[in-house]
């Protein structure tokens, strides 16, 4: 065991900040803010990000990777994460749209959609819930009918992030057989959102735009060549997904850096001499902590070979509720001042905390409830049976 | 960054996990219980046989550090072993290695990693609420007068470290005159003592003033690494029974009510020992400890009392009764919360550490 980053690594991590604290404009705020600049500044970051082969760092050298270490990675999600995560919906297609095509796709489906990835060229989003398909994704209904080349789509998807920002390409779950078992009738279609067919309806959310989309699918005609793997591997590929997806996410950075910005205004405010204010700071300090070391742990695990399917659900447990106890605690740490928002001039960190704790209530709900996650726990880490 | 066990650590572990399986069944923990006493002694000197006592002296042979010595207590927390091992090895040989002086190291060493010198550690005095409580014990003329209280295994170890004014530590024999020691009547079944000292004989050990704070983190590591440990069967038994146990014709494991909250436990048990594997790495690498300590410990000591709770919740009446082993660990498990306690003291540690002046 080594709890501690090599030189090499620490190298690494001041060269992140430096390039952040340059290419940082200073009302950057992250994406999802009604600010103009913010989309189109993610993917200009994401460019520059990607000219200095930090954007797929961590994809096979042919693909426009690096195979940079899983800690390399980590030190970078967690430098973007601290920051705002300037590489705004990308983020997606590294930690998982990429990783399954690399995984799942043909050699054409990989030259095809793995280059303008690697570039920052691309915005993906993710087609999974439906109206009637949330907690229990198996029950998706949306149909993809096999044609003479290839499938026609009909149906709506639900909650689509990015799908207006606008997303070109849609990682879609959809069903290609209805006379197979449910999970068994499921299959992943790569949709060009520029189809025919296809129609995007934001919706309005506390969480601020492009969090959230409907999409509805109309004889939507994809082409057999946008088959991701095999018909009916569809609920392998997506839990395949979902798992790189939980360590994918360096939540705990970003809470760190919230419980610093805090620090510092108890420390200018006269806060810091107050024992309550004290002892929620070092409760909130103590769960970063734990929530950061089970990130390693299963990171660990990654770096030697092997799976994290169950630690990655731990840290994800431990990471989306120290994001809202973070939010929870330093909104009451600012008294009143905690409810103005960024474009209030007298809003205290910039309206950081109250764009925070908006943000972090749906952590506990996207990529899997926290009691989808625990019941993913419960039956494969701890042998029970299948819960109800 | 790597946080897995080395091939060398696993085959500790692994030994470990099967000796105290055979050789200190629950069974015999509660024998030994029965009969008031502390530990075995012939079961001590056998993992000493097997270099556990000595492990971190390398005059003894040793090579292993504070991290190692956290893998083995979480083993022993496992088995719930009754033993010395804190006291001894995670503090006492310690402080003897590192403070005392050539002839003390040369007359106490050898026989302490042979298992035939048990070393506890005297602490708290009246009026304490912690361990980390100043010690206000003086000496005079080379002899020490006043009382020391929950001072483990005190009967049947054979040397007392003493922390005293300063803060320093002096050593004690057991048999030295002038030292009378009674046993506290308290929950968790560990013998624990009062120690009344007067005029006793008592020779230096350290005076350095980060000894016994170090001693003291290093105490705490390896008890919360015991705790750990014991947090783990705990989970195993309430899995176990969440399996088994039929209500409403299915396990009762199958409500996301109970298996919910043994996942909660899974969650808290892996927290606790990545957050003790960092304390006990940063201390074994001489790096900056504070926060990583006092981080294992705000966090651990809380969840010990979460996990005995869902624990307790999950087996219903079966859990308190006495037959059956879950009180045992509840009664053990506690008073080595309580012993090290409270949580309070380390998130203001945190707190300071942190930068909150």
């Amino acid at each position: 065991m080594n709890f501690a980053f090599s030189e090499d690594e620490q190298k690494f991590r001041t060269e992140l900040r430096a390039f952040l604290a340059s290419e940082l404009p200073s009302w950057w705020r992250g994406m999802f803010v009604d600010d103009p600049r913010a989309m189109p500044f993610t993917r200009a970051f994401s460019r520059k990000l990607a000219e200095r082969g930090w954007l797929t760092m961590a994809w096979p050298k042919e693909w426009g990777g690096a195979e940079a270490s899983p800690w390399k990675q980590a030190i970078l999600r967690e430098e973007m994460w601290a920051h705002d995560e300037p590489r705004g919906p990308q983020y997606m297609n590294l930690n998982y749209i990429g990783p399954c095509i690399l995984r799942f796709g043909s050699e054409a489906q990989k030259r095809r959609f793995l280059p303008p990835m690697a570039a920052g060229d691309v915005l993906w989003t993710q087609g999974f819930s439906e109206p009637g398909a949330g907690s229990d994704l198996a029950a998706v209904a949306t149909r993809a009918e096999p044609s003479t080349d290839g499938f026609v789509v009909n149906g709506q998807k639900i909650w689509n992030s990015y799908a207006d920002a606008p997303a070109e390409w849609c990682f879609l779950l959809a069903r290609t057989s209805v006379a197979a078992k449910r999970h068994h009738g499921l299959s992943v279609l790569l949709v060009d959102m520029r189809t025919a067919g296809v129609d995007v309806r934001p919706i309005d959310s506390m969480a601020g735009p492009h969090e959230l989309n409907e999409i509805f699918f109309e004889d939507v005609a994809v082409p057999r060549d946008c088959l991701l793997g095999e018909a009916g591997q569809g609920w392998e590929i997506v839990t395949a997904g979902l798992t790189f997806e939980r360590v994918g996410i360096a939540r705990y950075a970003r809470a760190g850096r919230v419980i610093e910005l805090l620090v510092e205004h108890a420390g200018a405010t006269g806060l810091a001499g107050d024992s309550e204010v004290r002892s929620k700071l070092a409760r909130l300090r103590v769960q970063y902590e734990a929530a950061r070391l089970l990130n390693y742990r299963a990171i660990s695990l990654q770096a030697a070979g092997r799976v994290p399917a169950v630690e990655a659900s731990i840290a994800r447990l431990h990471n989306t509720q120290l994001e809202q106890q973070v939010s929870d605690v330093g909104l009451e740490i600012l008294g009143l001042a905690g409810q103005l928002t960024a474009d209030d001039p007298a809003a205290p960190l910039t309206g950081l905390l109250h764009r925070q704790w908006v943000r972090t209530i749906p952590t506990t709900i996207t990529a899997g409830t926290l009691e989808v996650q625990k019941n993913i726990i419960a039956e494969r880490g701890l042998g029970l049976p299948r819960a109800r | 960054m790597d946080l897995n066990l080395s091939a060398e650590q696993t085959i500790l572990v692994e030994s470990a996990r099967e000796l105290l399986g055979r050789r200190s069944p629950l069974a015999a923990v509660r024998a030994l219980e029965a009969a008031g006493r502390g530990f075995d002694r012939e079961l001590w000197r056998e993992v000493a046989r097997l270099g556990w006592v000595g492990l971190t002296l390398p005059s003894e042979g040793g090579h292993f550090d504070l991290l190692d010595v956290a893998l083995l207590a979480d083993e022993m927390g496992r088995a719930l072993f009754p033993s010395p091992f804190v006291p001894t090895v995670a503090m006492g040989a310690w402080l003897i290695d590192a403070f005392g002086d050539e002839e003390q190291r040369r007359r106490w060493l050898p026989r302490l990693a042979t298992g035939e010198l048990a070393v506890t550690v005297a602490l708290a005095e009246p009026g304490a609420r912690s361990l980390w409580d100043p010690p206000g014990l003086a000496i005079a003329g080379g002899r020490l007068s006043g009382r020391k209280l929950f001072v483990p295994f005190a009967a049947e170890a054979d040397l007392v470290l003493v922390a005293v004014a300063g803060p320093a530590v002096v050593a004690v024999e057991r048999e030295a005159s002038g030292l009378v020691c009674t046993r506290h009547d308290a929950l968790g079944g560990e013998p624990l003592y009062a120690l009344a000292f007067e005029s006793v004989s008592c020779e230096p050990v350290a005076a350095h003033p980060t000894a016994l704070p170090r001693a003291l983190d290093r105490g705490a590591v390896a008890t919360l690494a015991y705790l750990a440990g014991a947090c783990e069967r705990v989970l195993e038994m309430s899995v176990a029974h969440a399996r088994m146990r039929e209500q409403f014709g299915r396990p009762i494991g199958s409500f996301q009510a109970i298996a919910h909250r043994c996942v909660d436990m899974r969650s808290d048990v892996d927290a606790l020992r990545v957050l003790v594997h960092q304390a006990a790495w940063c201390l074994a690498a001489g790096e900056a400890a504070d926060v990583a300590v006092a981080s294992a410990l705000a966090y651990g000591l809380e969840a010990v009392r979460r996990i005995l709770r869902h624990a307790h919740q999950v087996h219903g009446a079966i859990g308190f009764s006495m037959e059956y082993d879950l009180q045992l660990f509840t009664r053990r498990m506690k008073a080595a919360e309580l012993g090290w306690g409270p949580a309070a003291l380390y998130h203001e540690c945190v707190a300071r550490a942190m930068g909150l002046g």
